[in-house]
């Protein structure tokens, strides 16, 4: 059953997640002027989901029961559900222009359906029924899942059981015959605090040694022992002051990242996906990962879309929308945004099916398509800045266009002040011109810079982790007897 | 005519889709155009694509005289004639 944006608000209100923020702990976090632009951009999953003008995109029929959800609960049954998630993630980017946080559980459905398959197949395990039954209550009840990766990690150099301290993966504490009891904590959680459910995965490939480390499991959201700390990003205050508006750039959504914590947390027998069998650890995160790299040619490009578009009418208020320059540059961020598109729908249309049936992407194409990720945002934001304009980072607060105090000798007001010496091409006013401005330094140095510049960087891994995938699935021996084919080489 | 429509999910339309099938309808006040459902029966499905892929699904809605197709609104005029030819192929049949 399908919720609505606001049934889906309204349910978190009934979760007692435990949330803390600058020191205190937050009880309404829902309604919480920091908290909701999140929020918003989740429940801009649901809103289109309902619109006929958006559900072949944004639902599809359950493999597992036939009936209608949304896609973000989808297990992929071919290289056209690939690419349909791609094209949602542009969509929801193009609505929200912000991370919208619900790819994360959709990337951790798949990888772990399709490993927990493989691990039964193996060790007669009875993980692959217990996820089944798992995503039946996902998708029957239309909820958001936090697909948990990243573990703090401590010291880079050694592995999780040779960390001085062992919180810093989450681990199991306790084998009880009823379930298991688990420890640690998964760092920037992107959408923690919004979603019902968490599923934990480990983060990176395992050793015999860290066994206890190798571990995936699905839990609620305030289950006992679980909290998160809200990560804070660039101008987060600004939405605590008075009228906030203009100067917030984006009013109605914004990204979210928390530290969530497990402090002894009891996981019961049908919740575990993995347990010990730590070289399914691997299998799971590679997986994951590539999910998640194609997940970034398609949500990235979206949020790309608004900000040239944001660029452009910049451009136009600036009254320097005809220099051949600026034309120059709206080509080439177009040029680079959907270069990214590209990679996101050939790793889907390139896709296959794993042993359990559900589609994987193509791994090379994937990495390559998040390698560029890593790049192309960073340039399509200098490019924005450069046509807006050093005002987007120098001009007063709202406050001040808005000021009736008196400061110039005629008796003009501050505000009047504010507003002659900001006005620029007559097709639009200053308040507009303003308000563009600010919404270009919300994405590129405010608070969406966190999805869509550094999210680009690291989220899905670091730029190094493509390259070592790329290094892997490149095919460098086929591409040398290539080359001494045709030159006479034997 | 009962038309059933299916909107392409919209990641990058080049045209209002929207407004696009309110010209249709304007132009074609006395039939009726309903958003498709799995399991109706419709005189004829339309698919409105945002750009030239149009990669709506459909082949899981029933309809009697085919599906229509546009990526475009160029595509409009020539749609309102292809109703009138499955309105008389519907209303007069071989």
């Amino acid at each position: 059953m399908l919720m609505t944006g606001e049934q889906y608000v309204e349910s978190l209100r009934k979760l007692k997640t435990r949330v803390y923020m600058f020191g205190e702990k937050i009880d309404n976090w829902v309604d919480h002027p920091i908290i909701r632009p999140s929020i918003n951009c989740v429940k801009m999953t649901y809103d289109l989901a309902q619109d006929p003008q958006y559900v072949d995109l944004m639902t599809a029929k359950s493999s597992l029961t036939g009936e209608t959800i949304n896609r973000f609960a989808h297990l992929h049954q071919s290289t056209d559900d690939l690419r349909k998630k791609v094209k949602m993630q542009r969509l929801l980017g193009q609505k929200t222009a912000s991370c919208f946080q619900r790819c994360v559980g959709m990337d951790a459905f798949n990888a772990v359906f399709s490993t927990t398959f493989e691990i039964d197949k193996k060790y007669g395990t009875s993980y692959h029924q217990n996820f089944i039954n798992y995503l039946k209550f996902i998708q029957k009840n239309d909820l958001i899942v936090d697909g948990a990766m990243t573990d703090p990690k401590g010291d880079r150099a050694l592995a999780p059981s040779k960390q001085r301290d062992k919180d810093l993966f989450v681990h199991i504490v306790e084998r009880r015959p009823d379930g298991i009891v688990v420890r640690g904590a998964k760092a920037h959680q992107t959408g923690s605090i919004n979603s019902h459910e968490h599923i934990i995965m480990p983060t990176i490939a395992m050793g015999e040694d860290d066994k206890d480390f190798a571990v995936s499991f699905a839990c609620p959201s305030d289950a006992e022992g679980l909290y998160m700390i809200y990560g804070r990003q660039s101008c987060d205050t600004r939405k605590l002051e008075e009228n906030a508006d203009i100067d917030l750039g984006n009013k109605k959504f914004g990204g979210q990242e928390a530290l969530v914590v497990f402090d002894n947390v009891f996981i019961p027998n049908d919740k575990i996906f993995l347990c010990g069998e730590f070289e399914f650890a691997g299998m799971m995160v590679e997986r994951f990962a590539g999910y998640h790299r194609q997940s970034y040619g398609g949500c990235k490009v979206g949020v790309g879309d608004v900000l040239i578009g944001a660029a452009a009418l910049a451009a136009d208020y600036n009254g320097a929308n005809k220099a051949s320059h600026v034309k120059d540059k709206l080509i080439e961020m177009t040029h680079l945004n959907e270069t990214l598109y590209c990679c996101g729908i050939a790793c889907s249309a390139e896709g296959y099916p794993t042993q359990a049936g559900n589609y994987q992407i193509d791994l090379l194409l994937a990495n390559v398509c998040k390698q560029n990720v890593t790049r192309f945002p960073y340039e399509i934001v200098r490019l924005a800045e450069d046509i807006a304009g050093g005002l987007m980072v120098t001009m007063p607060s709202a406050v001040d266009f808005r000021s009736d105090l008196k400061v110039g000798k005629d008796g003009e007001t501050l505000g009047e002040v504010c507003t002659k010496f900001f006005a620029a091409a007559p097709t639009c006013t200053t308040e507009e011109r303003m308000r563009i401005l600010r919404f270009i330094e919300n994405m590129c140095l405010g608070a969406s810079a966190v999805g869509y510049r550094t999210e680009s960087m690291h989220g899905a891994g670091s730029p190094q982790a493509q390259r070592i995938m790329i290094a892997r699935q490149g095919n460098i021996e086929a591409k040398k007897e290539l080359a001494k084919a045709i030159a006479g080489i034997k | 005519m009962k038309i059933g429509v299916r909107f392409c999910g919209g990641c990058n339309p080049r045209y209002d889709r929207g407004e696009a099938l309110d010209i249709i309808r304007k132009s074609k006040p006395n039939d009726e155009f309903v958003h498709a459902v799995e399991g109706e029966e419709y005189d004829m499905l339309l698919v409105i694509g945002g750009c030239t892929n149009c990669c709506a699904s459909f082949d899981h809605f029933n309809s009697l005289a085919g599906v229509e197709k546009v990526w475009s609104t160029e595509h409009i005029p020539e749609l309102l004639e292809e109703i009138e030819i499955a309105r008389n192929r519907i209303c007069n049949p071989e």
